[in-house]
């Protein structure tokens, strides 16, 4: 630790029970869901905005730096303290502050899991749109970081189009309301800015999120094909007649090999690929929409559709995709996620790429995306024991990076850049790009104390001689 | 013009050639609110902006960016003005990728001609600012202007998927990108939405896009009171029920827009519904609205589709826009607040024209938080405009809200700031402000906060 002055100050803010600085349990804090560990060299669990503040404060006058954490199920290594200092620990500020139905918002904090979030709403008619897939683990307040996606934002955006409002901590440890319950706050958009900045422009630790009512009818489908390129034509197929469902999901094979030993779906083994498609909205019109998508995945080669006729079956049809990534674990002991983005009418080439850069470095690369926005999950199957094969691994999911781009595409979807990506920042903006974003780190967090050694790549050296 | 800035013209001419560039009488009708620029030029292509950028910056020339002119008088006066960029030639659509649902437009690219194009193939971009036949992307983007469609599809935030903007001292960016999910690096595009042209001047904009539904309506009900007219967008908040449009009116804005509506001699207030999907979806929305409107006791109903529907929507739209020519003539604020007091701001918007006897118009996006209140100068002395959208501006921020000044006489503007009390992070505006324009060339103060 910087002082043991500070871990004293920090007692102060917090208590002694809430600051740990020795032992194997800051070994804990020191990873996520990503495939590097540091470990830090304090936690503290925060309970207030004032203390958030405080520790905040504390750090900022002594140069330290520090990382918020929620759940810790970040993909790109964004809650790593590589730099040492203070993991601050908001999960236990979990709670719904208010739910404001006459203004259609809800005001939380941000170690509220995503999920429970939901649960608390569905009893009321209400529900908070964006739903990434680790729901069940992922904080709302890592959630407003990462800009998280998840199925539904095909057709309802993603984190940043659902937040209207944040307190934050900055990281110099002054307190500010960005936004609110009241759209268009005069000045620069300081909530979109923040969102999604990977927590290295401060902490939130109140969001105000847009609330909306439970859709009056759900129709799912399931359609199941023995080409996947099929598969792909069918999204194409239904966004070009003029629907926009809620969501359009894919697996693949060896996926859905792997949910079915670990779940029983009922998923055929040796079908190629299966796309799980849903639209809601007002009822009237549910049953045609169904019928037509149907239609429309038949005349695209589907060997087989199945229409959820409840919500049990509608509950079967989704226990797939949500358990995907953890029946995968069960093939190797680690796997990368890949997180490319390309325009949806791109997936089957890239697709097509993808299998070959498995082949190139003779690695299983199982996949699965959220087919109708063009975000494909690629998990990179490995032993984390074997160093050799990690190294083909890290090449691996640079190529398939690379390719996304080349398809017009971009680097990250929705777990972004943290450490993995930082030198792929390079392969989607140029260096006065990366000027740019810099700028909004430095007006932010002048000492680069909020999350550092993220997002940017190292700067170039200067390249004079020739 | 400063000394130092005599040989700009020249310079300018040879980026973009001579006739490109205006100079004395030639560039008037490009004044910000009563500033006039020495020069006014238009570039041909994002490279002469940068080009342009560049050669002002040299000469310490402080810039200011015109897109189609409707939203100019937005913000306060510029603190010094010496090139108006305008933009009209950047009117090219880079890439409509129909397929993938989105469209790239260069900066001064008129909205009604992208919808023109976009609807060739089904498509439209569900963005509708008032004067939306003269507003270009740019002004879009750089004024975050929206209307009453907003209560189902969000803001330009919620659309805009990629930028590129050069910035003040020249260098040419891209935030963004083309795909609808995208967390690489910051979320730029929402630094520069809304900016004002503070930050740097966009110069084209990717956005996502939808389907056209297969069907619209407008539905219109009058009411004697404005809680009738409130019980219904209660009501319509809590059902499941999703309508495009919410949009109340008070006596003054329906009178201006009964003929476009086919109401003869309307009263009361009016509230316009749109609803838009499927026919199944909307014939059953116009019967349940249809119904509740009889339920809370409307005075007259009336049903639009087609062109008449957006004709409607237009007017209703256009409003305050249309009741002056220029901005000494009339006084437009945007007031928002959070969704539940949007008709008492309402309420407040119309109360402070009947009491003082001004002719005006208030119209609300009821279901959005925001009421956009029209005041005609003339029969209403600046001083008794000023006191009154004062009070009318703390009854908003007291609300949690705020209160922009989005047209008004630049003898006006002296007395009333455009936006109001600084936000609580207004410091960090600031450094944003210092770090992207460090030497304070582009569109100086007339953000909030100095900035």
């Amino acid at each position: 630790m910087a002082s043991s002055k500070l871990a004293e100050d920090l007692r102060g803010i917090v208590g002694k029970a809430n600051v740990l600085d020795a032992g194997v349990g800051l070994h804990l804090y020191g990873y996520d869901a990503y495939l590097e560990e540091r470990r830090p060299d304090a936690v503290v669990f925060v309970h207030s905005t004032d203390e958030v503040a405080g520790v905040v404060r504390a750090c900022h006058e002594r140069g330290v730096p520090f990382v918020a954490r929620g759940g810790g199920t970040n993909l790109s290594g964004g809650t790593i303290p590589v730099k040492g200092g203070v993991v601050i620990e908001t999960i236990r500020m979990n709670k719904i502050l208010e739910i404001d139905r006459a203004n259609l918002r809800a005001r939380v904090q941000p170690g509220m899991f995503n999920l429970e979030f939901g649960n608390a709403l569905a009893p009321l008619g209400y529900q908070y749109l964006p739903d990434p897939a680790s729901q069940k683990a992922a904080t709302l307040g890592g959630n407003v970081g990462e800009n998280s996606g998840g199925p539904h934002c095909l057709k309802y955006g993603v984190t940043t189009n659902h937040v209207f409002g944040l307190t934050v901590v900055l990281p110099d440890g002054e307190v500010a309301h960005l936004g609110g319950k009241a759209p268009d706050a005069p000045g620069y958009d300081l909530t979109g800015t923040f969102v999604g900045g990977e927590g290295t422009l401060g902490i939130c630790t109140e969001i105000v999120a847009r609330i909306v009512r439970l859709p009056e009818g759900v129709k799912t489908l399931l359609a199941i094909y023995d080409r996947i390129e099929d598969g792909g034509e069918t999204v194409s197929a239904i966004v070009a007649a003029g629907m926009v469902p809620a969501t359009l999901e894919m697996m693949d094979q060896l996926v859905i090999q792997a949910v079915e030993q670990s779940m029983k779906c009922g998923l055929p083994l040796d079908c190629a690929t299966v796309l799980i498609i849903e639209v809601d909205g007002l009822a009237d019109d549910l049953e045609q929409q169904a019928q037509t998508i149907a239609d429309l995945c038949r005349k695209h080669g589907a060997r087989e559709v199945r229409v959820a006729e409840n919500d049990a079956e509608r509950a079967a049809l989704w226990a797939g995709r949500r358990g995907a990534f953890g029946a995968v674990a069960r093939i190797t002991p680690s796997y990368l996620v890949c997180d490319g983005t390309v325009p949806r009418t791109a997936l089957p080439t890239v697709l097509r790429k993808v299998a070959e850069v498995s082949r190139k470095y003779d690695l299983m690369i199982p996949n699965v995306f959220h087919a109708g926005d063009g975000n494909l999950h690629p998990l990179i199957l490995f032993d984390w024991r074997n160093a050799e094969q990690k190294v083909r691994v890290m090449k691996a999911g640079m190529e398939i990076l690379e390719l996304c781009v080349q398809m017009g595409g971009t680097i990250s979807g929705e777990h972004g850049v943290g450490i993995e990506k930082m030198d792929a920042m390079r392969l989607v903006f140029s260096e006065a790009d990366i000027r740019a974003q810099l700028k909004v780190k430095r007006a932010f967090d002048r000492r680069d104390l909020s999350n550092p050694g993220k997002m940017f790549p190292a700067p170039r050296e200067a390249t004079d001689a020739a | 013009m400063p000394h130092e800035l005599d040989d700009l013209p020249q310079r300018l001419s040879g980026i973009m050639g001579g006739e490109q560039v205006r100079e004395g009488t030639a560039a008037s009708g490009f004044s910000v609110d009563g500033a006039e620029p020495s020069l006014v030029v238009h570039p041909g292509s994002q490279e002469e902006v940068e080009a342009a950028v560049v050669a002002c910056g040299k000469a310490g020339a402080v810039v200011v960016p015109w897109g189609g002119g409707t939203a100019i008088g937005l913000g306060n006066p510029p603190s010094r003005l010496d090139v108006v960029v305008c933009l009209d030639r950047l009117a090219r659509i880079v890439e409509f990728d129909e397929a993938n649902l989105n469209v790239s437009a260069e900066a001064g690219v008129r909205l009604a001609d992208l919808q023109a194009v976009l609807a060739g193939k089904h498509e439209f971009l569900p963005l509708d600012p008032p004067q939306a036949d003269r507003v270009t992307v740019g002004g879009l983007v750089a004024t975050n202007s929206s209307g009453p469609s907003r209560l189902h599809y969000g803001t330009a935030r919620d659309w805009v998927l990629g930028l590129r903007v050069v910035l003040p001292y020249g260098e040419r960016i891209r935030c963004g990108g083309k795909v609808v999910k995208n967390v690489s690096g910051y979320d730029m595009n929402k630094l520069f939405i809304g900016s004002l042209g503070t930050l740097g001047i966009v110069t084209e904009a990717t956005f996502k896009l939808l389907p056209v539904p297969a069907m619209r309506v407008t539905i219109v009900g009058l009411f004697r009171e404005l809680a009738q007219a409130a019980a219904v967008v209660a009501c319509t908040l809590e059902s499941q029920l999703l309508p495009e449009a919410l949009e109340a009116l008070d006596s003054q804005a329906l009178g201006a827009v009964a003929s476009a509506i086919g109401l003869t001699d309307p009263s009361g207030y009016g509230l316009a519904i749109a609803v838009a999907g499927s026919r199944e979806t909307v014939e059953r929305q116009v019967r349940d609205f249809t119904r509740l409107l009889a339920e809370s006791q409307a005075t007259a109903t009336t049903t639009l589709g087609g062109a008449q529907g957006a004709a409607a929507w237009q007017a209703i739209g256009d409003v305050q826009a249309r009741m002056g020519v220029t901005s000494e003539e009339r006084v437009v604020v945007k007031i928002a607040v959070p969704i539940g007091k949007t008709l008492e701001l309402l309420s407040s918007a119309e109360r402070l024209a009947r009491h003082n006897g001004w002719r005006g118009a208030v119209t609300a996006h009821a279901g959005s938080g925001i009421v956009r209140a029209g005041y005609l100068v003339g029969g209403a002395t600046l001083e008794s405009l000023r006191d009154g959208l004062r009070a009318l501006r703390g009854q908003a921020e007291s609300a949690e809200g705020s209160l922009v000044v989005e047209t008004a006489p630049a003898a006006l503007k002296c007395s009333l700031d455009a936006w109001g009390k600084p936000p609580e992070a207004a410091e960090v505006m600031r450094r944003l402000k210092v770090e992207f324009d460090p030497r304070g060339l582009v569109s100086p103060g007339r953000f909030l906060a100095g900035i």
